[in-house]
């Protein structure tokens, strides 16, 4: 099955590029809906700080890259090793794999796999609040 | 020693092993503190008190308290507890202590508000009335929706399992019989030195659902071995790390210590069933919940841990060194944990309440039926709500004498456009109180009841509950 997110990113305008309606052109290219969570903009650059629909995340971000635009895709996830105990009551929610206990049984955080999902299913699922999170 | 009886056998590890040492972490919420404050100038008799905002109770005389693990703050409900305020004090931390008294001619204080660490107190025990589950559950949900429990937070769906508990390195669960743990025996109590005072409440020997009360010096326990816990939209609770030697003295106690996972079964059990006797959906051991997936109702299911077995291991290593140390010694115990105490539900309260006992005959159509004749029904049957079924009579939707009225208004010639179609809905065993609660949050009025495989039952509106609580029901 498959499940739906919403990927976190970061969309950064340099001098050459903020002048530009990449953002709109993309929407409707793509037809798919970007939501601004932030912008901040002048005519040296800036950022905007977005969320998208994970199944079309892959393509959206491909047409900002190709139209100049640097992303992000956003680490979201903190873990607080001194408050985590390692009991795993985050490992069983993680639709990515993401959290995962490891030959020692110690909790791992792989960012690579919870790159830019702004899921947080674990968050308030840590009896310890040793998961946050960021960005 | 598990490893050493399959490898040489049981003569060997008998000859070979003088202790073998166990150890668990996990939440116990049945655990708490009690503290002595000695006496303030003037002096006062508590009557309400409050560590950090937490209530405590005064069970005692004018300065002894007992603070709760799964007390909650009255500032931060949820997230800070008696057992955040316990660890926090064990830590060293500062807390507030805040207390009212009706004053008397001996203790003439009403009011005290002062800051407080371990150091100022003069007894500060845990006493821990329910600890160390010789096994426990494994949770999972079946409902429609997340739920969050004292088992964790359960996806919809059965899509999550949490279980708890160290299995093979269980204390209990290495001394089944108790033979070796009992009143009197020396523990490993959360870093410090506690005992065992007797079988813990709801000690369930008969299925292996063994535990045991204890208590310890809190002065010298270690924040690496107790913390305090918050389970979302639970409440909070304490972490404790136990540790217990068992003497290896014959051959009967090592067969019992080469215990292994895959012999110690639990059940799987639908939380998601909010009644006293929870569904079980399959018997399960720790070698199988341990690999971190599981089959629930042939499903390959992720599950997580609730307890850490990583910190019961270095419970177990930590007591290990204490013993070969010289630090800590063997007790035996004075009397045996009783191996056959009963753990008995509660007589069953008064009002409680099912949607069995209020569900009734839901007013029915399919999709492609006429608006007209099914405004029709809606006025014969004096009801609000239409329930929506496909020909197995399985739950497609619900419509509302409102969404109706719309549909007329504006000339549809289809009930399609009309239908809710993500219907929150009631299972036939669900208590009113979970009912109304689930009404409340999505401020909606009626929950169409299924069955298990969606299969219609009736319905329930917020008209039959608040028959029910003015007391045309109960009576």
């Amino acid at each position: 099955m498959e499940v739906e997110y919403l990927v976190r990113v970061m969309f950064r305008f340099d001098k050459e590029t903020v002048d530009k309606p990449i953002t709109s052109q993309v929407i409707l290219e793509q037809g798919v809906p970007i939501n601004i969570l932030s912008a901040h903009m002048n005519q040296r650059g800036g950022e905007i700080l977005a969320e998208i629909d994970s199944r079309s995340a892959e393509k959206v971000i491909k047409a900002f890259r190709e139209k100049g635009v640097t992303v992000d895709v956003r680490r979201l996830i903190e873990k607080d090793d001194e408050l985590c105990v390692d009991c795993g009551g985050c490992v069983s929610i993680c639709p990515m794999d993401a959290l995962t206990l490891d030959e020692g049984r110690a909790v791992t955080l792989h960012e690579d796999q919870c790159n830019g999902v702004t899921c947080g299913l674990c968050v308030d699922a840590c009896p310890q609040r040793a998961l946050r999170l960021i960005g | 020693m598990k490893d050493l009886v399959e490898s040489s056998g049981v003569k060997v590890a008998l000859r070979d092993v003088d202790v073998v040492t166990t150890g668990t972490f996990g939440a116990m919420c049945s655990s708490g503190a009690v503290i002595n404050l000695g006496h303030a100038d003037p002096p006062i008799k508590i009557e309400k008190a409050w560590i950090n905002d937490v209530p405590v109770s005064h069970p005692g005389a004018a300065v002894d308290l007992f603070i709760g693990a799964s007390q909650m703050s009255e500032t931060d409900p949820f997230e800070y507890g008696g057992g955040h305020a316990i660890t926090d004090l064990i830590g060293g931390k500062e807390v507030e202590l805040r207390a009212t008294a009706p004053g008397t001619d001996c203790y003439p204080r009403t009011r005290l508000e002062v800051t407080l660490t371990k150091d100022d107190l003069n007894q500060f025990y845990l006493i821990n009335f329910r600890n160390c589950y010789q096994r426990y559950a494994c949770a999972t949900n079946g409902r429609d929706e997340i739920i969050y429990t004292y088992m964790g937070k359960l996806l919809p769906h059965y899509r999550n399992a949490n279980y708890s508990g160290s299995g093979e390195l269980n204390p209990l669960a290495n001394d089944p019989d108790y033979e070796t743990i009992g009143l009197g025996t020396r523990i490993f109590l959360n870093g410090g030195v506690g005992y065992v005072i007797g079988e813990g409440t709801q000690h369930n020997p008969t299925t292996g659902f063994g535990n045991i009360m204890v208590k310890g010096d809190a002065k010298a326990m270690d924040p690496e071995f107790i913390r305090g816990a918050s389970f979302t939209r639970y409440g909070t609770t304490m972490y404790n790390g136990i540790g217990i030697p068992i003497p290896v003295l014959n051959e009967g106690i090592v067969q019992k210590l080469a215990v292994r996972d895959e012999d110690i079964y639990t059940d799987v059990v639908d939380y998601g069933v909010p009644r006293r006797g929870r569904p079980t959906l399959r018997k399960i051991n720790y070698k199988e919940l341990k690999s971190g997936r599981i089959d629930v109702n042939g499903q390959s299911v992720k599950a997580g841990s609730l307890s850490s077995i990583r910190k019961a291991q270095q419970v177990s290593e930590a007591l290990k060194h204490w013993i070969e140390g010289g630090r800590f010694f063997l007790t035996a115990p004075i009397e045996r944990l009783p191996s056959d105490t009963v753990f008995k539900p509660m007589k069953q309260p008064k009002g409680a309440a099912f949607v069995e006992n209020i569900v009734h005959e839901a007013v029915t159509c399919t999709e492609d039926e006429d608006i007209e004749a099914v405004a029709a029904r809606l006025i014969n049957r004096n009801a609000n709500h239409v329930v929506v079924v496909d020909g197995d009579g399985r739950l497609a939707g619900i419509i509302t004498s409102w969404d109706l009225t719309k549909s007329i208004a504006n000339g549809g010639d289809g009930l399609g456009d009309y239908i809710v179609r993500a219907v929150h809905t009631a299972s036939i065993n669900e208590p009113l109180e979970a009912v109304s609660k689930t009404l409340a949050e999505h401020n909606i009025s009626a929950l169409p009841v299924i069955d298990g495989e969606r299969r219609v039952l009736g319905i329930v509106t917020s008209e039959d509950i608040s028959k029910l609580v003015g007391g045309r029901v109960l009576g």
